[in-house]
């Protein structure tokens, strides 16, 4: 049997299986989310019109705002200290008179092979009073520190970013370690021939060289910063923690619409947020246009 | 793929048509494979220790049941999480759902946020009132499972709560416990128990096992003193000075000079840690706990003994409420009579309620058992006193509570309010409790405010029904 197909059709076919999928699965919740977020509804069989509504309550709603202030206070820290310190590492790691470079690469990935939960389980632990590792060993190291510092309680965004720090340096690190490795050697030789310095080498060659990944390395950043959701949920116990100082725009989304039931304007955060980070990812191929 | 131009045509390759072939027999399989018919009744829960509490009683029930010409129960034990998301998507889309299940007190909000004909539960309360069920069990139990006046659920509790306390050191140290009555004699004879033992300018022993962070533990506090986040017609009445008065208390206690209280959470190592080297005196127990203590800290047994709640003033409410469970049955269920059937058996049955009591240290909400010989029995880890009628005791004061879709949001704004009050006190080293009631009224007219914003936004739910 011999079924023909023409050239113009043939490919309209073989991506239909995927366009029926991403329509059934992707388009069509989009769409409907769009409807719900303005709506009052309490499922398909309730369901009030409110126009914009739920826009404009959300944008009078001091929640979503310390939310979103939380997000971006998360998200500074990961461009602003996480990829440094994934960049440091990178450049270590990246030396060639570095003994051992294949086990401290390991030894720094691996904590991203752990999953997010099992980090937000370990790191609740280690930042117990009284009973947590660092309280513990800040205490036998130094007396006068308080035991019962409370991390948890009035610290919670340094104690996520340490977290998140932990977990995501490495993974940085394995995009940076692959750009340098591709900054030509010979160049950077020939600055040092011409007496530029470790720093001027740095600056003008190797960060050049590496823009197009850091750039790519911060938009992921930003990305994920913006669905932080599993690590404060699970370290503060299901909650956002004291003063909803854990509170991200996702873990915001999920109380107003499981929680508290309210899923036109969980909807209406949902379409916000999908904004905010489609604004990301326009300015990051503005600035990589920009470079080419 | 075999492309040929010259024909304008394609034809697919034998690869194509085996990837093809792959897809139409899977397909055919998926639809053929036959979905297991769900046999009797499905029952589900979210708690580990009922499950196991309730298989052997299940057993009982499906040994029976064919003799009896009803049909079998099969449980099913899901987080508590889950099993509400996935009731809520079956009550929304009316797809079928368990026959029967247990909601805790914390998440069934979410279920009367709606219009009431939209509520999944079967509405019991023509029947409850028809079988005398309504006097028959504690009447406060009924007020979480309660919306708009209708009852849609069965409780299972009535969770007093008691202070329990570690009997060895009282004893040491040579207290009366006997002589504190209100919360206020708690914090001035039990006093000398606060200890520095290592030297370090840190006590090492505190009093009590609360914190200001918890928000169990603010909603203890405030119900037994007689506050409430909403009123018996489900009006918001977070402001009031009751509440004050208890925020205000609860932060003096957790800061400055006068401090009496602890951190040292339920359900965490560390917390069990701190409660066996005796860094905490006393907690706060409803019954359920007093099961969870006895299977987790062995090493306690014999040395700890109940009393009731210190009052807030002379002659108050010695007990609060903290916890609870209901049974509903979903109004889709395929068998209404088999499966009320099978929830009297389990919630209202002497035999039943004596394994939960000797399994979990529940009591029954059934007065009429209340009088049974099993909660008499004396118990070596509560250094031979009989927690059983110790709670029965305290069951009568047990607090109403209520069941608004927003008593999850008020709890947690005042919490927010209990917060931003031990600030406040920090910041202006301020600890009196009468020098921290104007504040705390204040930050919760703010949070009172806050619910109520969030309220108004609810179409369904019209003045007088539940604002």
């Amino acid at each position: 049997m011999r079924c023909r197909l023409s050239p113009k059709t043939a490919p309209y076919v073989f991506i239909a299986p995927f366009i029926l999928v991403f329509c059934i699965f992707t388009a069509y919740p989009l769409i409907q989310s769009m409807f719900l977020s303005a709506t009052q509804t309490y499922g398909p069989k309730s369901s009030t019109f409110v126009g914009m509504a739920n826009f404009q309550y959300l944008l009078a709603d001091p929640f979503f705002w310390k939310a979103l202030k939380n997000t971006a206070i998360f998200a500074a820290a990961s461009v602003f200290i996480q990829l440094p310190c994934a960049l440091g590492l990178a450049l270590l790691l990246n030396r060639s008179d570095l003994k051992g470079r294949a086990f401290m690469r390991l030894v720094f990935f691996s904590p991203s092979l752990v999953g997010l939960v099992f980090v937000a389980i370990i790191f609740g632990l280690i930042f117990e009073k009284r009973t947590g590792l660092l309280n513990v060993t800040a205490h036998r190291l130094m007396p006068t520190f308080n035991i019962d510092f409370p991390w948890l309680q009035e610290y919670v965004m340094p104690a996520l970013i340490i977290a998140s720090l932990w977990m995501y340096v490495g993974f940085n690190m394995v995009y940076f370690l692959a750009a340098l490795q591709n900054v030509s050697k010979d160049l950077l030789e020939a600055a040092a021939v011409d007496g530029a310095g470790p720093w001027h080498r740095f600056w003008h060659i190797t960060v050049p060289a590496i823009r197009p990944v850091a750039t790519f390395v911060v938009l992921l950043s930003l990305i994920g910063s913006f669905q932080l959701f599993e690590l404060p949920y699970i370290l503060l116990g299901n909650s956002a923690g004291p003063e909803n100082q854990g509170l991200t725009v996702v873990m915001y989304l999920y109380q107003t619409g499981f929680e508290i039931g309210d899923l036109g304007y969980a909807s209406a955060i949902g379409w916000l947020i999908a904004i905010l980070l489609g604004v990301f990812a326009v300015t990051q191929r503005l600035l990589a246009k920009g470079e080419e | 793929m075999c492309i040929r131009p010259r024909r304008a045509y394609i034809s697919l390759s034998l690869g194509a048509w085996i990837i093809i072939g792959i897809a139409l027999v899977s397909t055919l399989v998926v639809l053929c494979w036959p979905i297991p018919q769900r046999r009797g009744l499905e029952f589900w829960v979210f708690s580990r220790t009922h499950a196991d509490f309730y298989t052997p009683v299940i057993a009982d029930w499906n040994r029976s049941a064919p003799a009896d010409g009803v049909p079998e129960v099969n449980l099913l034990n899901i987080s508590s999480d889950a099993l509400c998301r996935r009731a809520m998507s079956g009550f929304l889309s009316n797809t079928p759902l368990a026959d029967m299940m247990e909601i805790e007190r914390s998440q069934i909000g979410q279920f009367f946020s709606g219009p009431v004909n939209d509520i999944g539960f079967t509405d019991l309360t023509d029947r409850l009132h028809k079988e005398g069920i309504d006097t028959a069990l504690n009447e406060p139990s009924f007020g979480p499972w309660t919306s708009r006046g209708r009852v849609y659920g069965l409780p299972h509790d009535v969770h007093p709560v008691m202070l329990a306390y570690r009997a060895d050191l009282v004893e040491a140290a040579g207290i009366d416990i006997n002589q504190i009555e209100t919360w206020d004699d708690f914090a001035r004879i039990m006093k000398p128990m606060i200890q520095d033992f290592d030297g370090d300018g840190r006590p090492d022993r505190y009093l009590l096992n609360l914190w200001y962070t918890n928000p169990d533990s603010v909603e203890m506090m405030i119900l037994q003193a007689g506050g409430n986040f909403f009123d018996a017609q489900d009006r918001l009445v977070v402001a009031s000075e009751t509440n004050a008065r208890v925020l205000a208390t609860l932060v003096s206690w957790c800061e400055g000079p006068n401090r009496i209280a602890a951190d040292t959470p339920e359900f965490s190592a560390s917390g069990n840690e701190l409660r066996l080297k005796g860094f905490v005196v006393c907690s706060l127990m409803p019954d359920w706990l007093a099961g969870v203590w006895k299977s987790d800290l062995p090493k306690l047994g014999g040395k700890i003994k109940l009393r009731p709640l210190p009052t807030w003033t002379k002659g108050g409410c010695q007990t609060s409420v903290w916890g609870g469970t209901m049974l509903g049955i979903p109004k889709n269920t395929k068998d209404f009579s088999a499966a009320w059937n099978f929830v009297q058996r389990i919630y209202l049955s002497e035999s039943v309620a004596k394994q939960l009591y000797q399994t979990t240290t529940i009591i029954s909400p059934v007065k009429a058992l209340w009088k049974s010989d099993f909660y008499d029995v004396p118990e070596p880890y509560f250094s031979g006193q009989a927690p059983g009628r110790l709670y029965i005791n305290l069951a009568p004061q047990v607090p109403r509570r209520n069941s608004s879709p927003y008593n999850t949001l008020a709890k947690q704004r005042v919490l927010d309010a209990t917060i931003a009050l031990r600030q406040w006190a920090v910041a202006n080293k301020t600890y009196e409790r009468t020098a921290l009631e104007p504040v705390a009224q204040k930050l919760l007219q703010e949070a009172q405010a806050q619910v109520q914003r969030q309220m108004n936004r609810n179409t369904f739910l019209t003045p007088g029904e539940a604002r």
